[in-house]
Protein backbone atom coordinates (compact mmCIF):
# COMPACT_ATOMS: atom_id res chain seq x y z
CA UNK A 1 0.00 0.00 0.00
CA UNK A 2 1.39 3.66 -1.19
CA UNK A 3 1.76 6.40 1.47
CA UNK A 4 -1.39 8.22 2.48
CA UNK A 5 -1.73 11.93 0.47
CA UNK A 6 -3.01 15.22 1.14
CA UNK A 7 -5.79 15.96 -1.13
CA UNK A 8 -4.46 19.28 -2.19
CA UNK A 9 -1.38 21.54 -1.60
CA UNK A 10 -3.68 23.44 -0.13
CA UNK A 11 -5.02 20.93 2.30
CA UNK A 12 -1.91 20.48 3.52
CA UNK A 13 -0.36 23.99 3.66
CA UNK A 14 -3.62 24.99 5.91
CA UNK A 15 -2.82 22.10 8.10
CA UNK A 16 0.82 22.94 8.83
CA UNK A 17 -0.75 26.38 9.31
CA UNK A 18 -3.30 25.19 11.58
CA UNK A 19 -0.89 23.05 13.92
CA UNK A 20 1.64 26.02 14.14
CA UNK A 21 -0.84 28.59 14.97
CA UNK A 22 -2.37 27.67 18.37
CA UNK A 23 -3.38 29.16 21.62
CA UNK A 24 0.83 30.55 22.11
CA UNK A 25 -0.25 32.93 18.62
CA UNK A 26 -2.90 34.60 21.40
CA UNK A 27 -1.84 34.48 24.86
CA UNK A 28 2.14 34.75 24.34
CA UNK A 29 2.80 36.87 20.94
CA UNK A 30 0.93 40.43 22.47
CA UNK A 31 1.99 40.11 25.43
CA UNK A 32 6.06 39.31 24.46
CA UNK A 33 5.31 42.31 21.97
CA UNK A 34 4.37 44.40 25.30
CA UNK A 35 6.91 43.16 27.17
CA UNK A 36 9.82 43.66 24.83
CA UNK A 37 9.51 47.28 23.45
CA UNK A 38 6.18 46.72 21.50
CA UNK A 39 6.26 47.70 17.97
CA UNK A 40 10.04 47.40 18.21
CA UNK A 41 9.58 43.94 19.15
CA UNK A 42 8.74 43.33 15.70
CA UNK A 43 12.14 44.01 14.49
CA UNK A 44 13.70 41.21 16.49
CA UNK A 45 11.21 38.92 15.37
CA UNK A 46 11.04 39.30 11.90
CA UNK A 47 14.98 38.86 12.43
CA UNK A 48 14.27 35.66 14.32
CA UNK A 49 11.61 34.54 11.71
CA UNK A 50 14.27 34.74 8.85
CA UNK A 51 17.19 33.25 10.53
CA UNK A 52 15.31 30.72 12.42
CA UNK A 53 11.68 30.20 11.96
CA UNK A 54 12.01 29.49 8.30
CA UNK A 55 15.51 27.89 7.59
CA UNK A 56 13.99 25.20 10.61
CA UNK A 57 10.26 24.90 8.74
CA UNK A 58 12.28 24.08 5.75
CA UNK A 59 14.22 21.62 7.21
CA UNK A 60 11.43 20.10 8.56
CA UNK A 61 9.77 20.13 5.16
CA UNK A 62 12.28 18.89 3.63
CA UNK A 63 13.10 16.02 5.70
CA UNK A 64 9.71 14.77 5.50
CA UNK A 65 9.23 15.36 1.62
CA UNK A 66 12.60 14.13 0.62
CA UNK A 67 12.60 11.42 2.60
CA UNK A 68 9.01 10.19 2.17
CA UNK A 69 8.98 9.03 5.97
CA UNK A 70 8.37 10.16 9.56
CA UNK A 71 10.53 12.12 11.92
CA UNK A 72 12.30 8.64 13.18
CA UNK A 73 12.73 7.01 9.80
CA UNK A 74 13.66 10.14 8.28
CA UNK A 75 16.45 11.49 10.51
CA UNK A 76 17.41 7.79 10.27
CA UNK A 77 18.03 8.70 6.42
CA UNK A 78 20.04 11.51 7.09
CA UNK A 79 22.56 9.75 9.45
CA UNK A 80 22.26 5.99 10.42
CA UNK A 81 21.59 5.50 14.22
CA UNK A 82 20.00 9.10 14.67
CA UNK A 83 16.03 7.88 14.20
CA UNK A 84 15.97 8.22 17.89
CA UNK A 85 15.66 11.70 18.14
CA UNK A 86 12.74 11.45 15.96
CA UNK A 87 11.00 8.85 18.11
CA UNK A 88 12.06 11.23 21.03
CA UNK A 89 10.22 14.43 19.24
CA UNK A 90 6.69 12.77 18.28
CA UNK A 91 7.02 10.29 21.83
CA UNK A 92 7.71 14.37 23.68
CA UNK A 93 5.46 15.58 21.49
CA UNK A 94 2.50 12.95 22.92
CA UNK A 95 3.14 13.64 26.70
CA UNK A 96 2.80 17.81 25.22
CA UNK A 97 -0.69 17.04 23.85
CA UNK A 98 -1.47 15.05 26.95
CA UNK A 99 -1.58 18.42 29.17
CA UNK A 100 -2.84 20.14 25.82
CA UNK A 101 -6.04 19.10 25.73
CA UNK A 102 -6.43 19.55 29.10
CA UNK A 103 -6.22 23.03 28.42
CA UNK A 104 -8.49 22.70 25.51
CA UNK A 105 -11.33 21.13 28.28
CA UNK A 106 -11.00 24.34 30.28
CA UNK A 107 -11.82 25.69 26.92
CA UNK A 108 -14.71 23.71 26.34
CA UNK A 109 -15.99 24.60 30.17
CA UNK A 110 -15.87 27.60 29.74
CA UNK A 111 -17.62 27.86 26.33
CA UNK A 112 -20.72 26.22 27.66
CA UNK A 113 -20.54 28.71 30.94
CA UNK A 114 -20.26 31.74 28.53
CA UNK A 115 -23.70 31.55 27.96
CA UNK A 116 -24.51 32.64 31.32
CA UNK A 117 -21.21 33.96 31.72
CA UNK A 118 -21.12 31.90 35.00
CA UNK A 119 -17.73 33.61 36.53
CA UNK A 120 -19.11 36.70 36.57
CA UNK A 121 -18.19 38.98 39.92
CA UNK A 122 -16.03 36.02 40.81
CA UNK A 123 -13.54 35.45 37.59
CA UNK A 124 -10.22 34.47 39.64
CA UNK A 125 -12.09 32.11 42.29
CA UNK A 126 -14.86 30.39 39.49
CA UNK A 127 -11.41 29.45 37.14
CA UNK A 128 -8.79 28.22 40.21
CA UNK A 129 -11.70 26.93 42.86
CA UNK A 130 -14.65 26.36 40.85
CA UNK A 131 -13.35 24.58 37.65
CA UNK A 132 -9.93 23.37 38.36
CA UNK A 133 -10.82 22.93 42.53
CA UNK A 134 -6.87 24.04 42.90
CA UNK A 135 -5.23 21.87 45.46
CA UNK A 136 -2.83 22.89 47.80
CA UNK A 137 0.44 21.95 45.90
CA UNK A 138 1.50 19.36 43.65
CA UNK A 139 1.73 16.49 46.37
CA UNK A 140 -2.36 16.81 46.98
CA UNK A 141 -3.75 15.28 44.09
CA UNK A 142 -7.08 15.08 45.67
CA UNK A 143 -9.26 13.37 43.19
CA UNK A 144 -10.32 14.53 39.87
CA UNK A 145 -11.86 18.12 38.82
CA UNK A 146 -15.00 17.13 37.37
CA UNK A 147 -15.72 19.42 34.91
CA UNK A 148 -12.08 19.07 33.63
CA UNK A 149 -12.36 15.51 33.28
CA UNK A 150 -15.32 16.07 31.26
CA UNK A 151 -14.05 18.45 29.01
CA UNK A 152 -11.09 15.86 28.42
CA UNK A 153 -12.64 13.28 28.05
CA UNK A 154 -14.87 15.25 25.03
CA UNK A 155 -11.51 16.65 23.54
CA UNK A 156 -10.10 13.20 22.72
CA UNK A 157 -13.27 12.56 21.16
CA UNK A 158 -13.42 15.28 18.82
CA UNK A 159 -9.47 14.17 17.96
CA UNK A 160 -10.36 11.11 17.44
CA UNK A 161 -13.11 11.95 15.28
CA UNK A 162 -10.78 14.02 13.73
CA UNK A 163 -8.18 12.22 12.90
CA UNK A 164 -9.61 7.99 12.82
CA UNK A 165 -10.50 8.26 8.94
CA UNK A 166 -7.09 9.88 7.75
CA UNK A 167 -5.75 12.80 5.97
CA UNK A 168 -9.06 13.53 3.89
CA UNK A 169 -11.29 14.42 6.67
CA UNK A 170 -8.29 16.52 8.68
CA UNK A 171 -7.40 18.51 5.69
CA UNK A 172 -11.28 19.46 5.63
CA UNK A 173 -11.35 20.01 9.34
CA UNK A 174 -8.02 22.59 8.82
CA UNK A 175 -9.79 24.55 6.07
CA UNK A 176 -12.59 25.06 9.00
CA UNK A 177 -9.84 25.46 12.24
CA UNK A 178 -7.48 27.78 10.23
CA UNK A 179 -10.35 30.32 9.18
CA UNK A 180 -12.75 30.26 11.96
CA UNK A 181 -10.70 31.42 14.35
CA UNK A 182 -9.39 34.22 12.40
CA UNK A 183 -13.01 35.66 11.56
CA UNK A 184 -13.25 35.10 15.10
CA UNK A 185 -10.25 37.32 16.14
CA UNK A 186 -11.88 39.89 13.54
CA UNK A 187 -15.18 40.04 14.94
CA UNK A 188 -13.46 40.52 18.79
CA UNK A 189 -11.33 42.87 17.33
CA UNK A 190 -14.13 44.93 15.92
CA UNK A 191 -16.17 44.46 19.22
CA UNK A 192 -12.61 45.36 21.13
CA UNK A 193 -12.02 48.75 19.00
CA UNK A 194 -15.77 50.21 19.86
CA UNK A 195 -14.98 49.68 23.27
CA UNK A 196 -13.73 52.44 25.64
CA UNK A 197 -10.10 52.54 26.34
CA UNK A 198 -9.42 50.22 23.19
CA UNK A 199 -7.33 52.97 21.49
CA UNK A 200 -5.26 52.95 24.62
CA UNK A 201 -4.30 49.24 24.45
CA UNK A 202 -3.09 49.38 21.29
CA UNK A 203 -0.84 52.49 21.49
CA UNK A 204 0.19 50.32 24.65
CA UNK A 205 0.68 46.97 21.89
CA UNK A 206 2.58 48.72 19.23
CA UNK A 207 3.69 52.25 20.78
CA UNK A 208 7.83 51.42 20.03
CA UNK A 209 10.83 51.57 22.29
CA UNK A 210 13.66 51.52 20.75
CA UNK A 211 15.95 51.25 23.73
CA UNK A 212 14.78 47.39 24.67
CA UNK A 213 16.75 46.22 21.17
CA UNK A 214 19.79 46.92 22.98
CA UNK A 215 18.50 44.25 25.34
CA UNK A 216 20.26 40.90 24.71
CA UNK A 217 17.08 39.12 26.25
CA UNK A 218 14.61 40.78 24.24
CA UNK A 219 16.27 39.39 21.07
CA UNK A 220 16.45 36.11 23.10
CA UNK A 221 12.70 36.10 23.82
CA UNK A 222 12.08 36.86 20.06
CA UNK A 223 13.87 33.69 18.96
CA UNK A 224 11.90 31.91 21.90
CA UNK A 225 8.76 33.37 20.63
CA UNK A 226 9.20 32.13 16.85
CA UNK A 227 10.46 29.06 17.58
CA UNK A 228 7.95 27.89 20.03
CA UNK A 229 5.34 29.30 17.91
CA UNK A 230 5.81 27.32 15.06
CA UNK A 231 6.03 23.26 16.41
CA UNK A 232 9.13 23.13 15.35
CA UNK A 233 10.96 19.99 16.99
CA UNK A 234 7.82 17.98 17.76
CA UNK A 235 8.12 15.81 14.60
CA UNK A 236 4.59 17.04 13.13
CA UNK A 237 5.88 19.05 10.60
CA UNK A 238 8.18 16.53 9.22
CA UNK A 239 5.08 14.07 9.72
CA UNK A 240 2.95 16.22 7.75
CA UNK A 241 5.25 16.81 4.42
CA UNK A 242 5.97 12.73 4.41
CA UNK A 243 2.62 12.79 3.01
CA UNK A 244 3.03 15.32 0.32
CA UNK A 245 5.11 14.18 -3.31
CA UNK A 246 8.77 14.63 -3.25
CA UNK A 247 8.90 16.97 -5.69
CA UNK A 248 6.84 19.37 -3.65
CA UNK A 249 7.99 23.07 -3.47
CA UNK A 250 9.54 22.97 0.05
CA UNK A 251 10.42 26.40 0.24
CA UNK A 252 7.40 28.36 -0.67
CA UNK A 253 5.40 26.16 1.45
CA UNK A 254 7.53 27.35 4.42
CA UNK A 255 7.45 30.76 4.04
CA UNK A 256 3.44 30.73 3.45
CA UNK A 257 3.31 28.70 6.67
CA UNK A 258 5.58 30.93 8.89
CA UNK A 259 3.92 33.87 7.51
CA UNK A 260 0.64 32.74 7.99
CA UNK A 261 1.33 31.73 11.98
CA UNK A 262 2.95 35.11 12.57
CA UNK A 263 0.18 37.05 10.53
CA UNK A 264 -2.66 35.43 12.83
CA UNK A 265 -0.25 35.99 16.53
CA UNK A 266 0.14 40.43 14.99
CA UNK A 267 -3.32 40.38 14.31
CA UNK A 268 -4.08 38.50 17.32
CA UNK A 269 -2.50 40.93 19.45
CA UNK A 270 -5.08 44.25 17.80
CA UNK A 271 -8.34 41.76 19.23
CA UNK A 272 -6.13 41.13 23.08
CA UNK A 273 -5.51 44.65 23.35
CA UNK A 274 -8.21 46.38 22.58
CA UNK A 275 -10.16 44.27 25.36
CA UNK A 276 -7.42 44.79 27.61
CA UNK A 277 -7.42 48.54 27.15
CA UNK A 278 -10.90 48.81 27.92
CA UNK A 279 -10.69 46.65 31.40
CA UNK A 280 -8.14 49.13 31.82
CA UNK A 281 -10.55 52.04 31.61
CA UNK A 282 -13.46 49.85 32.68
CA UNK A 283 -11.39 49.00 36.30
CA UNK A 284 -9.54 52.56 36.68
CA UNK A 285 -5.80 49.85 36.94
CA UNK A 286 -2.99 51.35 35.27
CA UNK A 287 -2.87 49.20 31.85
CA UNK A 288 0.31 47.25 33.38
CA UNK A 289 -1.76 45.69 36.19
CA UNK A 290 -4.44 44.58 33.68
CA UNK A 291 -1.95 43.15 31.19
CA UNK A 292 -1.13 39.49 31.42
CA UNK A 293 0.21 36.30 29.41
CA UNK A 294 -1.21 32.65 29.19
CA UNK A 295 -4.22 31.15 31.23
CA UNK A 296 -4.20 33.69 33.45
CA UNK A 297 -4.59 35.87 29.70
CA UNK A 298 -7.74 33.57 28.75
CA UNK A 299 -9.53 32.66 32.11
CA UNK A 300 -8.99 35.48 34.01
CA UNK A 301 -8.39 38.64 32.47
CA UNK A 302 -10.00 37.86 29.56
CA UNK A 303 -13.57 36.78 31.52
CA UNK A 304 -13.03 39.78 33.72
CA UNK A 305 -13.34 42.33 30.61
CA UNK A 306 -15.96 39.99 29.42
CA UNK A 307 -18.23 40.31 32.71
CA UNK A 308 -17.66 44.14 32.25
CA UNK A 309 -18.59 45.04 28.99
CA UNK A 310 -22.26 46.91 28.20
CA UNK A 311 -23.90 44.58 26.28
CA UNK A 312 -23.33 41.12 24.12
CA UNK A 313 -21.80 39.39 27.50
CA UNK A 314 -22.34 35.86 26.22
CA UNK A 315 -21.86 36.01 22.76
CA UNK A 316 -18.61 37.70 23.16
CA UNK A 317 -17.57 34.72 25.65
CA UNK A 318 -18.65 32.23 23.48
CA UNK A 319 -17.00 33.52 20.41
CA UNK A 320 -13.60 34.17 22.59
CA UNK A 321 -13.77 30.57 23.71
CA UNK A 322 -14.66 28.99 20.37
CA UNK A 323 -11.71 31.09 19.00
CA UNK A 324 -9.49 29.43 21.69
CA UNK A 325 -10.95 25.76 21.45
CA UNK A 326 -10.73 25.89 17.17
CA UNK A 327 -6.83 27.09 17.69
CA UNK A 328 -6.43 24.60 20.36
CA UNK A 329 -7.91 21.71 18.50
CA UNK A 330 -6.08 22.13 15.27
CA UNK A 331 -2.53 22.16 16.96
CA UNK A 332 -3.89 19.08 19.19
CA UNK A 333 -4.78 16.64 16.29
CA UNK A 334 -1.77 17.70 14.28
CA UNK A 335 0.41 16.64 17.24
CA UNK A 336 -1.34 13.03 17.74
CA UNK A 337 -0.88 12.40 13.65
CA UNK A 338 2.55 13.08 14.15
CA UNK A 339 2.68 10.68 16.55
CA UNK A 340 0.45 8.43 14.10
CA UNK A 341 2.70 9.01 11.42
CA UNK A 342 5.68 7.59 13.28
CA UNK A 343 4.28 4.75 14.60
CA UNK A 344 2.58 3.54 10.87
CA UNK A 345 5.84 3.35 10.21
CA UNK A 346 6.75 0.46 11.86
CA UNK A 347 3.78 -0.70 13.34
CA UNK A 348 1.15 -2.48 10.73
CA UNK A 349 -2.19 -1.72 11.99
CA UNK A 350 -5.21 0.30 10.75
CA UNK A 351 -5.49 4.05 11.40
CA UNK A 352 -8.70 3.28 12.90
CA UNK A 353 -7.53 1.05 15.39
CA UNK A 354 -3.84 3.09 15.98
CA UNK A 355 -5.81 6.19 16.03
CA UNK A 356 -8.28 4.59 19.21
CA UNK A 357 -5.25 3.00 21.34
CA UNK A 358 -3.33 6.61 21.03
CA UNK A 359 -6.12 8.82 21.73
CA UNK A 360 -7.57 6.62 24.40
CA UNK A 361 -3.43 6.52 25.86
CA UNK A 362 -3.32 10.04 25.96
CA UNK A 363 -6.60 10.46 27.64
CA UNK A 364 -5.20 8.36 30.61
CA UNK A 365 -2.31 9.95 30.37
CA UNK A 366 -4.02 13.12 30.84
CA UNK A 367 -5.60 11.93 33.81
CA UNK A 368 -3.14 13.83 36.24
CA UNK A 369 -3.87 16.73 35.03
CA UNK A 370 -7.27 16.78 35.36
CA UNK A 371 -6.64 15.83 39.50
CA UNK A 372 -6.64 19.15 41.62
CA UNK A 373 -2.80 18.80 41.40
CA UNK A 374 -3.00 19.12 37.89
CA UNK A 375 -2.22 22.76 36.84
CA UNK A 376 0.74 22.64 38.93
CA UNK A 377 1.86 19.47 37.08
CA UNK A 378 1.00 20.90 33.66
CA UNK A 379 3.00 23.63 34.18
CA UNK A 380 6.04 21.69 35.53
CA UNK A 381 5.94 19.39 32.82
CA UNK A 382 5.28 22.09 30.24
CA UNK A 383 8.09 23.59 31.31
CA UNK A 384 10.87 20.91 30.40
CA UNK A 385 8.56 19.64 27.21
CA UNK A 386 9.49 22.73 25.77
CA UNK A 387 12.71 23.94 27.07
CA UNK A 388 14.65 20.45 27.07
CA UNK A 389 12.19 18.56 24.39
CA UNK A 390 11.54 20.76 21.71
CA UNK A 391 14.53 22.58 21.89
CA UNK A 392 17.08 19.57 21.90
CA UNK A 393 15.35 18.12 18.84
CA UNK A 394 15.38 21.14 16.34
CA UNK A 395 19.22 21.50 17.94
CA UNK A 396 20.17 18.11 16.94
CA UNK A 397 18.11 18.42 13.20
CA UNK A 398 19.62 21.41 12.44
CA UNK A 399 23.09 19.77 13.27
CA UNK A 400 22.47 16.62 11.25
CA UNK A 401 21.47 18.77 7.85
CA UNK A 402 23.87 21.33 8.41
CA UNK A 403 27.27 19.24 9.25
CA UNK A 404 26.47 15.37 8.25
CA UNK A 405 23.92 15.15 5.10
CA UNK A 406 25.40 18.25 4.03
CA UNK A 407 23.80 21.32 4.00
CA UNK A 408 24.66 22.28 0.23
CA UNK A 409 23.21 19.21 -0.66
CA UNK A 410 20.10 19.60 1.26
CA UNK A 411 19.61 23.28 -0.03
CA UNK A 412 20.51 22.02 -4.00
CA UNK A 413 17.54 18.90 -3.22
CA UNK A 414 14.82 21.49 -2.10
CA UNK A 415 16.07 24.11 -4.18
CA UNK A 416 15.20 21.87 -7.49
CA UNK A 417 11.29 21.85 -7.09
CA UNK A 418 11.33 24.98 -5.15
CA UNK A 419 9.94 28.62 -6.93
CA UNK A 420 11.97 30.14 -3.99
CA UNK A 421 15.67 29.40 -4.47
CA UNK A 422 17.90 29.76 -1.16
CA UNK A 423 20.94 31.31 -0.83
CA UNK A 424 24.07 30.44 0.34
CA UNK A 425 22.76 32.22 3.31
CA UNK A 426 20.97 29.45 4.54
CA UNK A 427 23.95 27.34 4.91
CA UNK A 428 25.38 29.52 7.13
CA UNK A 429 22.74 30.07 8.36
CA UNK A 430 21.97 26.30 9.70
CA UNK A 431 25.58 25.36 10.24
CA UNK A 432 26.16 28.36 12.41
CA UNK A 433 23.59 31.07 13.26
CA UNK A 434 20.64 28.56 14.42
CA UNK A 435 22.84 25.87 16.64
CA UNK A 436 24.72 29.10 18.28
CA UNK A 437 20.87 30.66 18.98
CA UNK A 438 19.53 27.14 20.16
CA UNK A 439 22.53 26.44 22.53
CA UNK A 440 22.44 30.46 23.85
CA UNK A 441 18.93 29.84 24.66
CA UNK A 442 19.58 26.33 26.35
CA UNK A 443 22.70 28.04 28.28
CA UNK A 444 20.15 30.83 28.96
CA UNK A 445 17.45 28.29 30.30
CA UNK A 446 19.89 26.36 32.39
CA UNK A 447 21.82 29.35 34.24
CA UNK A 448 18.16 30.15 35.17
CA UNK A 449 16.91 26.92 36.19
CA UNK A 450 20.15 26.47 38.68
CA UNK A 451 19.93 29.66 39.56
CA UNK A 452 16.37 29.53 40.94
CA UNK A 453 14.30 26.36 41.20
CA UNK A 454 11.25 27.26 38.35
CA UNK A 455 8.35 28.37 39.50
CA UNK A 456 9.13 28.19 43.49
CA UNK A 457 8.19 24.64 43.12
CA UNK A 458 9.73 21.80 45.21
CA UNK A 459 12.82 20.58 43.81
CA UNK A 460 11.86 17.07 43.51
CA UNK A 461 8.77 17.87 41.53
CA UNK A 462 10.88 19.35 39.24
CA UNK A 463 13.06 16.22 39.32
CA UNK A 464 10.15 14.92 38.10
CA UNK A 465 9.06 16.81 35.50
CA UNK A 466 12.62 16.97 33.93
CA UNK A 467 12.72 13.24 34.49
CA UNK A 468 9.73 12.42 32.30
CA UNK A 469 10.99 14.31 29.52
CA UNK A 470 14.57 12.86 29.27
CA UNK A 471 13.39 9.18 29.74
CA UNK A 472 11.12 10.00 26.64
CA UNK A 473 14.43 10.17 24.49
CA UNK A 474 15.66 6.95 26.64
CA UNK A 475 12.62 5.34 25.50
CA UNK A 476 13.25 6.37 21.80
CA UNK A 477 16.24 4.99 21.91
CA UNK A 478 15.62 1.61 22.80
CA UNK A 479 12.34 1.52 20.57
CA UNK A 480 14.60 2.81 17.84
CA UNK A 481 17.58 -0.03 18.03
CA UNK A 482 14.44 -2.60 18.18
CA UNK A 483 13.37 -0.83 14.72
CA UNK A 484 16.55 -0.66 13.22
CA UNK A 485 17.43 -4.74 13.67
CA UNK A 486 14.03 -5.91 12.70
CA UNK A 487 14.66 -3.62 9.55
CA UNK B 1 -2.26 57.28 17.91
CA UNK B 2 1.20 58.25 17.84
CA UNK B 3 3.52 58.10 14.89
CA UNK B 4 5.63 56.16 15.94
CA UNK B 5 2.94 53.28 16.72
CA UNK B 6 1.29 54.08 13.41
CA UNK B 7 4.98 53.15 11.30
CA UNK B 8 5.55 49.93 14.04
CA UNK B 9 1.86 49.32 12.80
CA UNK B 10 2.59 49.80 9.05
CA UNK B 11 6.14 47.60 9.21
CA UNK B 12 4.26 45.16 10.82
CA UNK B 13 1.62 45.05 7.71
CA UNK B 14 3.57 44.94 5.20
CA UNK B 15 6.12 42.61 6.16
CA UNK B 16 3.83 39.81 7.66
CA UNK B 17 1.06 40.23 5.31
CA UNK B 18 2.96 41.45 2.34
CA UNK B 19 5.03 38.35 2.51
CA UNK B 20 2.65 36.23 2.59
CA UNK B 21 0.92 37.47 -0.31
CA UNK B 22 3.90 37.29 -2.16
CA UNK B 23 4.37 33.76 -1.39
CA UNK B 24 1.14 32.94 -2.33
CA UNK B 25 1.06 34.51 -5.66
CA UNK B 26 4.10 32.76 -6.01
CA UNK B 27 2.13 29.73 -5.88
CA UNK B 28 -0.79 30.62 -8.18
CA UNK B 29 1.77 31.35 -10.94
CA UNK B 30 3.53 28.70 -10.47
CA UNK B 31 0.73 26.03 -10.43
CA UNK B 32 -0.46 28.35 -13.26
CA UNK B 33 2.89 26.65 -14.77
CA UNK B 34 2.37 23.27 -13.91
CA UNK B 35 -0.92 22.35 -12.47
CA UNK B 36 -0.62 18.71 -12.01
CA UNK B 37 2.00 19.58 -9.37
CA UNK B 38 1.75 19.19 -6.14
CA UNK B 39 -1.37 17.87 -5.49
CA UNK B 40 -2.44 13.84 -6.23
CA UNK B 41 -6.19 13.41 -6.88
Amino acid sequence: MGRERWHSRAAFVLAAIGSAVGLGNIWRFPYMAYNNGGGAFLIPYFFALLVIGIPVMIIEFGLGSKMQAGPSFALEKVKKGTGWIGWGAVIVSYLLVAYYAIIIAWCWVFLFKSLTVAWAGHEKAFFFKEILQLSKGPTSIGGFSIPVLLGSLITWITIYLIIFKGLGPIGKVAKVTVILPIILLAIIFVRGITLPGSIEGIIFYLQPDFSKLLNASVWISAFGQIFFSLSLGMGVMIAYSSFIPRDSDVNNNSFITCFANCGVSFFAGFAVFTVLGYLSHATGQPFSKVVSSGIGLAFVVFPTAIAKMPVFKSGFGFIFFLTLLSLGINSAFSLVEGFITNLRDVVNMSKEKVSFYVCLGAFLLGLIFTTKAGLYWLDIIDHYVANLGMVTVALVECILVGWFFGVDRFRKMVNETSEIRLGKWFNIVVKYIIPITLITMMVKYYYEEFQKPYGGYPVWSLIIGAGLVISCFVISYFINKRVMEKE
Amino acid sequence: MPMSAWIMLIFGVVVLYGGLIYCVSKTRRHEKKSPAKDTID
